[in-house]
């Protein structure tokens, strides 16, 4: 089965964790356990193709600014996320999305751009059009979801599946990384 | 003696106001003693087991879960406290808690002083009891979470708890502890000695600008490095407060976190300081031989590999970072020059930080030698690092562990996304709290473990570690791509988003809700009309929130703007010029050339209180004394003509002051460091301003 390492970006409060919980969990579960890799790992059929998709969640490290560049190397796809309600984190994204093409030193890298908390609507201050204007900027496809409603949530990794299976129609065989062992005593 | 219980689930209960959820736990019967009951009728019971019923609060409202502080006999329940006390935050302020507590120790002092109730009563035993532990609940708080009674100028919860302890509990322990802890609030006010979320200069910087350190990478002491840096980040974990990293407090964007998660913050400040430490030394002299380059990345390697013996997770994952940061890591050729036994050395440390399987590895590690003596743990692949542990043998002193504090902010983050707030009825889910508390009884036993280090301070150390230069990561891309150009050169990819970045910007100034609007002081207009995207770019960068956050609490920390505007003519300095030795010889290579300098600003007037800042720029070949003057007023902040100024650089014996239009990048003598002190002309008339600073004006 193919994976998928995507890795989910935006400033802190946006709701990124709130994406992957929604889309790896589904539902609120009662004996959640972040420190198991279970916790963001999901197996789903797209095109009718099986694929793993591993979710990084930056959540709560946002401000650990130099460690962004290593989950830019890791990831093949990239969910960036803003919050409808907060204009800055929107404004956030043009940097981050720099950042991952420096990193990957391409001109094109599989991207959804998100606006997120589309639930919200009375505290909107993002406009639908200014995501939209922004992901064209980006050459990207754009969404907006409510994780807590549960609109587009799989959509968006499901799009980003297909990205990567465009751009790169077979494994990445890429020997960019050399593989990880686990640690054995 | 009681075998381990065996557990199981029984159900729920609901009462009014909670729910509880109940196990069955079997517990053996516990046998008294022969000598101390001898003959009586329970030595022939032949019951060995019994099943005891145990309530546990599941959901509640705030005043349900304090009642629940003491069990239906009235005892403390202590793991209940420390769970309450740890999280309570995130849903009841102090003062109701607190309000709560005192309420219910009033309520059932009345219930004692009824005179229905005869002297020697049950009821009366039963409310003694419990209000005994009501006073103990507060003796925890107080000793626990001192800083949830600081609220300056007036301490109301302290004067709260202070005016119940007069009337009830006159003379008591818990009084003079009030006494005292109100006493030292006050003197702390007074003395203006509290240092909380506010900016304060790091010690080194209060001394002379110009002060050259003596230590140079790579030839360091990789021990002593790593130690040093160990006793910076132990001092901040120690003063950790492990319940601002829960999710609703350090995540959610409506928080201050400068001000609720300040020493969250401050931990985060360093680790990104040290990232940067690693980067800066290994760019900022663009024109240095890759295998002197190569050496430099071998002694920070040298020292995270102390840094692991150390266990000081935190130093080690940021120089980790560091070294796979982009700018870096892309240095092919510079890596390629490593040693065999070094690259390994490198790629066993980096395993430990592997993102796989949801950071396994380092969880793994974390729970082995978190609390253990000292470093031991190595993979059977980890050949460098099995040296190095063989060769130290177990070492005499035991060390402390020092967590990188992230994969715990990922946890409580998560954990509070994904676990509701409240349940039905909307009772507070005080499930999720456990669910919290086991993360922060983690960083606590920690935090205790860190107690073992027993490092000395080095103020050298602390000097050379603030003045090195700190690049953003456009900055050092950019070194970086000096240093070796891209092989495939970006193409269209930088003029085109020029382009599409002015209209952006654009678009951002119409739109409301910008939140930039505070840092407009750090705004500024190129004044030569060179004004181009490179410089927006990094206009733009300032007002986003996380580079926002950061300034403030590093506000100290050099910064260095990269002007292309002025550092791509492509002018070369003749080879051989500066000496080899220097340490920013002429580059012969094409691209800009430029060197790094540091300008202080220094007027007979200015008050300075010992503080003296000092701002990089960037110098390039083409640049003459008044452009150079120019960026530095820029830079400090200062208005006015650049001929009212002269600029001089420092060298060890004397000053060399520029002559008033020399080509700057040729005049400098470039033996030395490259550090400049900006001063009013004397005799000059016109009046130069700071601004926003108008103690530097002339008196």
């Amino acid at each position: 089965m193919r994976e998928y390492k995507i890795v989910v970006l935006g400033s802190g409060g946006v709701g990124k964790s709130a994406l992957t919980v929604q889309f790896v969990q589904g539902i609120f579960v009662e004996k959640y356990d972040p420190t198991i890799e279970d916790s963001y790992r999901k197996q789903v059929e797209v095109d009718g193709q099986q694929c793993m998709l591993e979710i990084l969640d930056t959540a709560g490290t946002e401000q650990f600014t130099a460690m962004r560049d290593l989950y830019m190397k890791n990831g093949q796809g990239f969910v960036l996320v803003y919050s409808i309600t907060a204009q800055s984190t929107f404004n956030d994204l043009q940097d981050l999305r720099e950042q991952i093409l420096r990193v990957k030193d391409k001109d094109d890298v599989p991207m959804v751009l998100v606006g997120n908390k589309c639930d919200l609507e009375a505290e909107r201050v993002v406009g639908k059009q200014q995501g939209s204007n922004l992901a064209n900027h980006f050459n990207c496809a754009f969404m907006e979801t409510s994780a807590k409603a549960k609109v587009n949530v799989n959509d968006v990794f499901y799009d980003l599946v297909r990205q990567i299976n465009k751009k790169s129609p077979k494994e990445d065989k890429k020997p960019q990384k050399k593989p990880i062992k686990c640690i054995f005593m | 003696m009681f075998q381990q219980p065996t557990w199981r689930l029984w159900g729920e209960e609901r009462v009014d106001g909670a729910i509880y959820t109940v196990y069955l736990k079997k517990v053996r019967y516990h046998r008294p003693t022969r000598s101390a009951s001898s003959e009586s009728d329970d030595e022939i019971s032949h019951l060995e087991w019994e099943t005891v019923r145990v309530r546990f609060v599941k959901a509640g409202t705030v005043e349900r879960l304090v009642e629940a502080l003491a069990t239906d006999d009235g005892e403390l329940e202590s793991t209940y406290v420390n769970v309450f006390l740890a999280t309570y935050r995130s849903f009841a302020e102090c003062s109701r808690v607190l309000d709560l507590l005192v309420r219910r120790y009033e309520a059932l002092a009345a219930e004692d002083t009824l005179p229905a109730h005869a002297p020697a009563a049950p009821g009366a035993d039963h409310s003694h009891q419990h209000r005994k532990t009501l006073v103990a609940c507060l003796h925890v708080w107080l000793d626990t979470y001192p800083e949830d009674f600081r609220q300056p100028p007036h301490h109301p919860a302290l004067q709260q708890l202070l005016a119940f302890t007069q009337l009830h509990l006159p003379g008591s322990e818990l009084h003079l502890k009030v006494l005292q802890k109100l006493a030292v609030f006050s003197a702390e006010r007074n003395g203006g000695a509290h240092v909380g979320g506010g900016v304060c200069l790091a010690p080194g910087m209060r001394l002379s600008a110009h002060h050259t350190s003596t230590y140079r990478l790579p030839h360091v002491p990789h021990r002593h490095f790593a130690e040093q840096l160990t006793r910076m980040d132990m001092e901040l974990f120690k003063k950790l407060v492990p319940h601002q990293c829960l999710g609703a407090i350090w995540s959610r964007r409506d928080k201050d976190r400068s001000h609720d998660a300040a020493t969250v913050l401050a931990t985060v400040n360093q680790f990104n300081a040290v990232s940067f430490r690693v980067i800066s030394t290994i760019l900022v002299e663009p024109n240095l031989r890759p295998a002197d380059r190569a050496e430099i990345l071998a002694a920070w390697f040298d020292i995270a590999r102390e840094l692991r013996v150390l266990k000081n997770f935190s130093s080690l994952k940021a120089i980790i970072s560091g070294l796979q940061s982009n700018a870096v890591y892309r240095l092919r050729k510079t890596w390629a020059l490593l040693p065999k036994e070094k690259s390994e050395l490198f790629e066993e440390l980096a395993r430990i930080f592997s993102e796989d399987n949801n950071r396994w590895a380092q969880r793994e590690l974390l729970m082995r030698e978190g609390t253990a003596k000292f470093a031991d743990t190595v993979g059977e692949n980890d050949r460098q690092l099995q040296k190095l542990l063989h060769e130290r043998g177990s070492p005499g002193v035991s060390h402390g562990t020092i967590p990188y504090l992230g994969t715990f902010l990922t946890d409580l983050t998560m954990i509070d996304t994904a676990i509701p707030d409240t349940v039905a009825d909307g009772l507070i889910n005080f499930d999720k709290r456990r669910k919290e508390f086991e993360v922060l009884a983690q960083i606590k036993l920690l935090q205790g473990a860190a107690n073992a280090y027993h490092l000395p301070s080095d103020a050298m150390f602390d000097r050379w570690f603030d003045s090195v230069i700190i690049l953003d990561d456009r900055e050092a891309y950019q070194l970086s791509c000096q240093i070796e150009p891209p092989t495939n050169p970006p193409k269209e990819r930088r003029p085109r988003k020029i382009v599409d970045n002015n209209n952006q910007c654009h678009r951002k100034n119409d739109s409301i809700a910008s939140t930039s609007s505070s840092n407009s002081s750090q705004f500024y207009c190129e004044t030569d009309g060179a004004a181009n995207a490179w410089k927006r770019d990094s206009l733009e960068r300032r007002t986003s929130p996380t580079r926002l956050s950061h300034g403030s609490s590093s506000s100290s920390l050099p910064s260095l703007d990269v002007s292309l505007s002025s550092a791509n003519s492509g002018q070369k300095p003749p080879n051989g010029k500066a000496p080899a030795t220097s340490p920013a010889y002429a580059n012969t290579r094409n691209g800009p050339d430029f060197y790094i300098i540091r300008v202080t600003y220094e007027s007979d007037c200015v008050e300075t209180e010992g503080v003296v800042l000092y701002k990089s720029i960037m110098l390039s070949n083409n640049e003459h004394t008044p452009q150079v003057i120019r960026n530095a007023m820029l830079k400090l902040n200062l208005d006015g003509d650049p001929d009212a100024y002269t600029l001089a650089q420092v060298l060890p014996d004397r000053e060399m002051v520029l002559p008033a239009n020399a080509n700057v990048y040729y005049a400098v003598n470039t033996a030395y460091n490259l550090n400049f002190i900006l001063r009013p002309r004397k005799s000059q008339q016109a009046e130069p301003v700071a601004n926003g600073k108008p103690k530097n004006k002339r008196n």
